[in-house]
């Protein structure tokens, strides 16, 4: 098949990206004759390139990443600069190298989303599941039957992401949430992480979120804070439900194992905002492949897992309020507090914890979630889904319960 | 395997909905002469073409999940000529024009289906206005003036020119979509120009889709009526105040079906949507290079090139980001009229149904008072009271099998 020495350029990278090649399209010289129906986009060979810069992927990645249209509206598959004649309509060609990398970002999160459903997928099926680390009689027992154990049952409420991660490893414990006439423990924190732990919840939640400066604006327009993180409002209402002597404020977390009588003290990890960026963004892609409740399902049983084993997606930046925004979160958190004082709950903590001062806001070190370091955690996480090939995943038994938007 | 595959990928605002309206009531009866239009559902094609681009539509993905690859496996298990219809197809990319041009049974070599591209098209200077109207018939509270500067923004980064491009720039449509097929395959119905035969559209339909001397009930209950200037304002000014209150269920029905579609589209002697005249000479350029670039690749043209052109630019144009006040107001009185009219209907509907709720308790009362099911309840009632008695009555339910197992 004839083409343009343009196209026949075109096609010697395509060939040079799928045997591993790393050579920016810019440097790229050599040609072969033109073949196949279409080449694929600037952004699909651009990922491809960036994956070998990474340590290179198997010829499936590789077809997946070649074949794989960004999910959602944007801008279309472009043109290599250089590759194809002029024309006078379509997109510009482009540089793949100049490319934005929220571009290469809306490729990825898509096949990453494809890889969550896969794993899901793999998990639930018995036969090719992990043998699982046996666990101790008793704790099983615990799991199994949460009536059967002697410690008193309880419940988490306030902080969503904070709960979320919470049950999952108290779970792992041998201590799940529940019980019969449990205690009901609002776990709350600064505002400031409150609103960073919301937004994460929102973005891993049945509904997605939009990016956490939109979300964060939005949020700070309000005269209320959300509902999870007005504490005493929280208290009230599961005070109704079983009873003012049976709710307590959790501010000191370090406390939290002992009180629901952990047998192990589980060290809830934390996830950088670029994380909780990807997670938000892979929602978006898996929102187009499984049902709402299931993709809440999916990213936080199985995907966040997957970063909580990726190093750089919990020692990256965390999440900090812009200075736009201080004041409305100083002034909210103090009379966050003395509503909990003012309600009369006990607290196990510092209530002034709860607080934000203005000057520990300015200080906060952290950072807004960035598309450079999100696209590279979705290659890590591309990468690490390809050399696993058939490992088994966490099983999605993350409780998703209604508490985390009480 | 089908034969004959006819794809009709777009554009949106040509006729469309009318026209799969007739295909989908006529379905039955196209089969009666070997065509497939392979729909249990108005919107089939619509899903289908939502899964196979994966787009999010307001929730609507949800109920798109495998949709395409259903369509297509209908498709390859027709014998004779299939139909599928969707205008938002036009912003395929490449690679998925190539998974739906394979799923349909098309083969590089020619062995496989004839596969048929039609793509219907009208004029930049009709179709600027008209997709600004749907973005606002879609919760957008965009200015037309905001609108056009986005759509002639070359960069085309914006949510709205990325869009428009994908489902208007007829030879970009045309080449992802017609790569690899041959011209005669592709054929380009053209929408006839202000003041033609009414049905001299669908004539064109008709004969890009091989519909010649079938009897088809033409009678059309979907459309997609235009709105004028001052009414298209008005619902910019409705999304303005209630799109942070109103969930996309409730907006369909109510803003684009009711008040945009039912009640005034009926308003026909208000200004219509048009281009500004400083830039109607934009647009026209720019569809006279696309009539010399269609007219070159020797497609099959339905109807008349020249058609593309569009009408000349509008002597008093009417500003939509500045509408007349009296108009807007005329337009927001008739909103009113039909909220109220559908709020009374609505309240009818709800005393008959608290009437017929009425009904329904009293009868369950009344079953509640034989003696049989008091004697139960009183039985029930005693084993619930003691561990023994709980645990009997939980191995007789687990038994029994019955849900009443977790009340």
């Amino acid at each position: 098949m004839s083409g343009t020495p343009g196209e026949g350029r075109a096609w010697a990278w395509l060939d040079h990206l799928q045997a591993g090649g790393t050579t920016p399209w810019a440097r790229w010289s050599a040609e072969v004759p033109t073949r196949g129906r279409v080449l694929p986009g600037a952004q699909q060979l651009e990922l491809l390139r960036r994956l070998n810069l990474a340590g290179g992927v198997s010829p499936r990645l590789a077809q997946r990443v070649l074949g794989a249209s960004a999910p959602g509206r944007g801008r279309p598959d472009l043109e290599l600069v250089g590759a194809t004649e002029v024309r006078g309509f379509g997109w510009a060609p482009v540089d793949p190298a100049d490319l934005p990398d929220d571009e290469l970002v809306r490729v990825a999160t898509g096949l990453v989303a494809e890889d969550v459903r896969e794993a899901a997928a793999r998990a639930s099926d018995p036969a090719a599941a992990a043998p699982r680390t046996a666990r101790p009689v008793l704790q099983r027992v615990r799991t199994a039957w949460p009536w059967a154990r002697r410690a008193p049952a309880y419940r988490l409420a306030g902080d969503p992401w904070l709960g979320s991660l919470w049950r999952r490893e108290l779970a792992a414990a041998g201590r799940p949430p529940g019980g019969r006439a449990p205690e009901v423990l609002v776990l709350a924190g600064p505002l400031s992480v409150g609103l960073a732990h919301t937004w994460s919840a929102r973005s891993a939640g049945v509904d997605g979120a939009p990016p956490w400066p939109q979300w964060l604006a939005a949020t700070t327009e309000r005269r209320h804070v959300p509902r999870p993180l007005d504490v005493a409002a929280v208290a009230d209402r599961w005070a109704t439900r079983v009873g003012r002597e049976r709710v307590r404020v959790v501010v000191d977390l370090d406390r939290l194992p002992a009180v629901v009588d952990a047998p192990v003290r589980p060290q809830a990890p934390r996830l950088s905002g670029d994380a909780v960026e990807l997670v938000r963004r892979v929602g978006v892609g898996l929102g187009l492949l499984v049902l709402p409740r299931a993709r809440q399902e999916l990213l936080r049983g199985v995907l966040v897992p997957m970063l909580h084993d990726l190093p750089s997606a919990t020692a990256g930046p965390r999440l900090v309020v812009p200075p736009e925004h201080h004041r409305w979160v100083a002034r909210r958190s103090v009379q966050v507090r003395a509503a909990v004082l003012r309600a009369g709950y006990p607290v196990l903590g510092d209530p002034d914890a709860l607080v934000d001062a203005p000057d520990a806001l300015a200080e906060a070190e952290g950072a807004p979630p960035s598309d450079a370091a999100v696209l590279d955690l979705a290659v890590a996480l591309l990468r690490r889904h390809d050399d696993r090939g058939a490992t088994s995943p966490a099983t999605p038994t993350i409780p998703t319960t209604r508490e985390d938007e009480r | 395997m089908s034969q004959r595959v006819l794809l009709h990928v777009g554009t949106p605002k040509t006729g469309t909905s009318g026209l799969q309206d007739v295909l989908f009531r006529n379905r039955e009866r196209l089969l009666e002469h070997g065509i497939l239009y392979p729909a249990e559902r108005f919107d089939a094609h619509f899903l289908a073409a939502l899964d196979l681009m994966r787009l999010p539509w307001g929730g609507l993905e949800t109920e798109a999940f495998g949709a395409w690859d259903d369509l297509a496996a209908q498709v390859r298990a027709h014998e004779g000529t299939a139909i599928i219809s969707h205008e938002i197809l036009a912003t395929a990319s490449r690679s998925q024009v190539g998974r739906a041009l394979e799923s349909l049974g098309h083969r590089a070599d020619g062995t496989g289906a004839e596969v048929h591209v039609v793509l219907s098209v009208r004029d930049l200077v009709r179709q600027v206005p008209a997709e600004w109207q749907e973005n606002v018939k879609h919760r957008s509270t965009i200015t037309f003036e905001r609108f056009l500067e986005q759509l002639r923004d070359p960069a085309r980064e914006s949510r709205i020119a990325t869009w428009f491009w994908g489902v208007q720039e007829i030879p970009d449509i045309l080449d992802r979509w017609g790569h690899a097929l041959p011209p005669e395959r592709i054929h380009v119905v053209t929408v006839p120009a202000p003041g033609g035969p009414p049905d001299l559209l669908w004539q064109r339909f008709t004969r890009a889709f091989g519909l010649d001397g079938l009897e088809l009930d033409l009678t059309v209950e979907r459309a997609n009526p235009s709105l004028g200037a001052p009414e298209t304002a008005l619902v910019r000014r409705i999304n303005q105040a209630v799109n942070q209150r109103l969930e996309p269920a409730d907006y369909r029905p109510l803003v684009r079906e009711l008040l945009a579609h039912r009640t005034l589209s009926q308003r026909s002697r208000s200004p219509r949507l048009a281009l500004p005249p400083d830039v109607h000479p934009w647009a026209a350029d720019l569809c006279a290079r696309w009539v010399e670039e269609v007219r070159a690749r020797g497609y099959d043209v339905v109807g008349d090139l020249e058609d593309l052109r569009g009408p000349s630019a509008s002597t008093a144009w009417a500003d939509p980001d500045a509408p007349s006040e009296t108009q807007v107001a005329g337009a927001a009185v008739d909103a009113i009229a039909a909220l109220l009219l559908d709020n009374a209907r609505l309240s009818h509907e709800e005393q008959r149904l608290h009437a017929e709720l009425a009904e329904t308790r009293e009868a369950l009362q009344r079953s509640y008072l034989r003696p049989s099911y008091r004697l139960r309840e009183r039985v029930v009632g005693r084993l619930q009271g003691g561990r023994v008695g709980r645990a009997a009555l939980g191995a007789y339910r687990a038994v029994r099998g019955r849900s009443s197992r977790s009340a």
